[in-house]
C-alpha cells in the first residue's frame, strides 16, 4: 500500500510539471472537441496528431494521447444531452434520459451530473488501475515466449467475442491484420516480404499510414453516406449545479456505474462500451419506479455517464500491464509507444517508471481538468455543435493529409493512405468492422517473434502450448469463450445485450 | 454469421451512424428492418457475406501469390514464409465458410457506395500529394480542401475556398511556427524556397 502512494507520489512530480500540465490540457480540450464535433472520432484525431507528438518527451506524448481519448468520452456526453446524437458510441445510453431532461430544460443538471460522475469515475478508476498495475505486471514477468503467445491468442479472441458485430468476419479482420504486419523485412531472418521491392513498404506498412487510412479516410466516407440533420436543444441549458435531491438520487447510481465500468473495461474488446449498457439496466433494476427511465431520470445520466468513463480508464491496464491492446484506441497508444521506442508490457514498469506512473497520474489530473473545461464552457461546446459536416470533411483532410505527410515527409505515404482508406471503406461495405485489423496489426510481429521462439525452445514441438499449464489455461479459456459465443443459444443472447 | 437479427449496436456504429436519414429512433429503424421480412429467396441468400468471403479468399491468394517466393522453413526455426502462409490459410478458410453460409442462411444485402464522396476524396488526396512538395501547401492546402469538400452534396463551391484559404493559414501557423515541423509553404525551384 506505501508502495503505491509512493508509486503515485512520482507519477504526480511527472504530471504536475508545468509542459505536461498544458499537454494534457491541450489533449482534453481537443478530446472534448472531438467528441462534440460530429463526424469525428478519437481515432482519426489522435493518427491525426500522432505526427505532432513526435518532437515530444514520450511521457508528454502519451499524456496528451489518452487526454484526447478520455476527453472524447466527456464530449461525447455533451451532444448526447443536446443534440441527442451521442458523439462516442460509449454514450448512447445517455441519450435516453440526458436528452429528455435536456427538453425539460435540465440540460445543465444533466450536463453537470455528468461531469461531477465521471469525475469520481475517474478517481476510481485511477486508483484502480495504480493497485492493480504491479500484481498484473510481476505475472507477465514470469511468462516464457509460450505464454506470451497464448496470452495475446487468448486476449484477440476476448476482443472479438466482446466487439460488435459477426464473429468469424471480426477473426479475418484480425487475421488480415497479422498478414498486413509480416509484410516487409523479416526481423529474424532479414527476407523480404511481399513487398515487391517497393521502397515505401520496404520496413513494412507504416502504422500512421494504415490507421488514418482504416479510420479517418474511411471514415469520412462512410458518414458522407448519410444525410445529417442535427437538432440542438432548444430550450435553455439552465443551472449547471445538480441541486441537493439531485445528488442524493445520483449518488449510488455513480458508486455503482463507476465499480461496474471500471470491471468491464478492464476486458478485452469493447469493454468501455459495454459499462454504461449495464449500468443502465441495473439502475433501472434497482429504481423504485422505473417508468421514469427514458422520461429525464437523473439516474440514467449519472450511472452510465460515470461507467464509460472510469472504463475509458481501465481499458488501460491490459496495454500497460501485458502489453495488450484491448481496443482500437490502445492499439494506436501502442503504435505511439512504439515510435518513441518504449515496446509496451510489463516491462514498461520497470525500465519506464516516470512514464508508467505518469501517465496514470496524468489521468486524474486530466479528469479533474475537463471538470473544468466541460461546465464553465458548454456555451463554446454548443456553438461547435452546430459546425455543419459539409465543412469538417474539407478540415478533416486536410489535418490528415498533413499528418501523414509530415510522418515521413513522404508524398507517396498520402497516395498509400487514401489507397487503405478506400480498402477500409470497401470493407466495411462488406460488413467488416476495422477494429480488429489495427488489433492484429499491432500485435502481428510480437505474435511471431512469440511463436518463433517458443517453438524454437521445444525443438519445433506445437504441443508446448498445451504443455505448459499456463499456457494450457489461456488457450482452453480463449478456446471456451469461442466456443460459448458461437454457440446458437448464446449468440442469440449476445445479440439481446448489443440490443439492450 | 451475419447475423439476420440487426444488432442495435451496429446503428451507433461509425459505419452506420444514428443520425441517418429521417431521424428516426434507434428503436424505430429496428422495427422498420423487421418489417422489411426475410429476403427473397435466390441461391445466395446472403450477398453481403458471399462478396466478404470471396474477398478474403482473393486476399488469401493474393498474399499467398506474392509470398511465393519465401522460405516456409520447419517449425523447429520458422522460415520467413510461414506466419504469412498460416495467416493467409486461415484467412480464405473463413472465406470459405463465409461463402458456404451466404448460400444455407438468409443474411444482409450489398449496401449501395456514395461514389460521389469516395471519388472527391481521393482526388483531393491525391491533388494534395502531388502539389505539396513544390509549390507547397499554399497550394495543397485549398486544392484538397475544395475538392475533397465538393464530396459533401450540399457543398458551395465559394464558401469551400475561403473556407480552404483561412484553414491552410491557420495550418502554416500551426504546423509549421507552432510545431516547427518541416513542411514545404510554397517552393518554386529556382525561384523560392519557404
Amino acid at each position: 500500500m506505501g508502495d503505491l502512494f509512493g508509486n503515485l507520489a512520482l507519477g504526480f512530480g511527472v504530471a504536475l510539471s508545468l509542459e505536461n500540465v498544458g499537454i494534457a490540457f491541450v489533449g482534453c480540450l481537443v478530446g472534448t472537441l472531438v467528441g462534440v464535433l460530429p463526424g469525428v472520432g478519437p481515432i482519426a484525431t489522435i493518427t491525426m496528431l500522432l505526427p505532432v507528438t513526435f518532437g515530444m518527451e514520450p511521457v508528454s506524448a502519451l499524456i496528451m494521447l489518452a487526454g484526447i481519448y478520455y476527453g472524447a468520452q466527456y464530449g461525447g456526453s455533451t451532444s448526447a444531452i443536446l443534440v441527442n446524437i451521442p458523439g462516442e458510441v460509449t454514450a448512447v445510453v445517455t441519450t435516453l434520459d440526458g436528452h429528455q431532461m435536456a427538453k425539460q430544460g435540465r440540460a445543465g443538471v444533466a450536463l453537470g451530473i455528468a461531469a461531477i460522475g465521471s469525475f469520481f469515475a475517474g478517481t476510481v478508476a485511477t486508483l484502480i488501475i495504480a493497485a492493480l498495475a504491479t500484481p498484473l505486471t510481476s505475472i507477465a514477468l514470469l511468462f516464457g515466449p509460450a505464454e506470451y503467445f497464448s496470452l495475446m491468442v487468448a486476449g484477440l479472441v476476448f476482443a472479438v467475442v466482446l466487439a460488435r458485430g459477426s464473429i468469424p468476419k471480426a477473426m479475418a479482420m484480425l487475421l488480415l491484420g497479422l498478414l498486413l504486419s509480416t509484410v516487409g523485412t523479416d526481423l529474424e531472418t532479414g527476407a523480404d516480404r511481399m513487398t515487391f521491392g517497393w521502397a515505401p513498404i520496404a520496413d513494412g506498412v507504416d502504422f500512421a499510414v494504415l490507421a488514418m487510412g482504416i479510420f479517418g479516410f474511411a471514415e469520412v466516407m462512410r458518414n458522407l453516406d448519410v444525410t445529417e440533420k442535427r437538432d440542438v436543444v432548444k430550450a435553455a441549458i439552465g443551472r449547471l449545479l445538480p441541486s441537493r435531491e439531485d445528488l442524493k438520487a445520483s449518488a449510488g447510481p455513480i458508486v455503482r456505474g463507476s465499480l461496474i465500468g471500471a470491471g468491464l473495461g478492464i476486458l478485452p474488446g469493447n469493454g468501455a462500451v459495454l459499462g454504461p449498457f449495464a449500468s443502465y439496466t441495473l439502475e433501472k433494476k434497482l429504481a423504485k419506479d422505473s417508468r421514469r427511465f427514458g422520461r429525464g431520470a437523473i439516474e440514467g445520466v449519472a450511472g452510465p455517464e460515470s461507467a464509460n468513463n472510469a472504463g475509458a480508464q481501465t481499458s488501460f491496464i491490459p496495454l500497460l500491464t501485458l502489453g495488450i491492446p484491448p481496443n482500437a484506441v490502445m492499439a494506436l497508444m501502442v503504435g505511439a509507444m512504439t515510435i518513441h521506442g518504449i515496446v509496451p508490457g510489463p516491462l514498461v514498469m520497470t525500465r519506464n517508471p516516470q512514464l508508467f506512473w505518469g501517465l496514470i497520474a496524468s489521468m486524474w489530473i486530466g479528469n479533474l481538468m475537463l471538470l473544468v473545461i466541460n461546465l464553465p464552457l458548454v456555451g463554446v461546446w454548443v456553438r461547435f455543435l452546430r459546425v455543419p459536416y459539409r465543412l469538417m470533411v474539407p478540415a478533416i483532410l486536410l489535418f490528415s493529409c498533413i499528418g501523414i505527410y509530415s510522418v515521413n515527409n513522404s508524398a507517396t505515404d498520402v497516395i498509400l493512405t487514401a489507397a487503405f482508406g478506400l480498402a477500409g471503406y470497401a470493407l466495411t461495405k462488406l460488413g467488416f468492422e476495422p477494429a480488429p485489423l489495427l488489433l492484429g496489426y499491432v500485435l502481428g510481429r510480437l505474435m511471431e517473434e512469440n511463436l518463433r521462439r517458443a517453438l524454437a525452445i521445444a525443438r519445433g514441438d506445437l504441443a508446448t502450448f498445451v504443455q505448459r499449464p499456463v499456457s494450457a489455461g489461456l488457450l482452453v479459456l480463449a478456446a471456451l469463450v469461442l466456443a460459448v459465443a458461437v454457440a446458437p443459444s448464446i449468440r442469440r443472447r449476445r445479440e439481446e445485450v448489443f440490443q439492450e | 454469421m451475419g447475423g439476420s437479427i440487426p444488432l442495435l449496436y451496429r446503428h451507433f456504429s461509425h459505419a452506420d451512424p444514428p443520425n441517418a436519414p429521417g431521424a428516426a429512433t434507434p428503436g424505430q429503424r429496428i422495427i422498420r428492418r423487421m418489417e422489411r421480412g426475410p429476403e427473397r429467396h435466390r441461391a445466395v441468400r446472403a450477398p453481403q457475406d458471399f462478396w466478404a468471403g470471396v474477398s478474403l479468399v482473393a486476399l488469401a491468394a493474393f498474399s499467398f501469390w506474392a509470398g511465393r517466393a519465401l522460405d516456409s522453413g520447419t517449425l523447429r526455426s520458422m522460415g520467413p514464409g510461414m506466419m504469412p502462409r498460416a495467416v493467409a490459410l486461415l484467412m480464405a478458410g473463413i472465406g470459405v465458410g463465409l461463402v458456404v453460409a451466404s448460400f444455407l442462411r438468409a443474411g444482409d444485402a450489398l449496401e449501395r457506395w456514395s461514389f460521389r464522396g469516395v471519388i472527391f476524396i481521393m482526388l483531393g488526396v491525391v491533388a494534395f500529394a502531388l502539389t505539396i512538395r513544390s509549390p507547397g501547401l499554399v497550394v495543397a492546402g485549398p486544392l484538397v480542401c475544395i475538392v475533397a469538400g465538393v464530396s459533401s452534396p450540399e457543398a458551395r463551391v465559394k464558401e469551400l475556398a475561403v473556407f480552404g484559404v483561412v484553414m491552410t493559414a491557420l495550418c502554416v501557423g500551426l504546423f509549421r511556427y507552432a510545431l516547427h515541423l518541416p513542411i514545404p509553404i510554397l517552393v518554386i525551384p529556382g525561384v523560392v524556397v519557404l
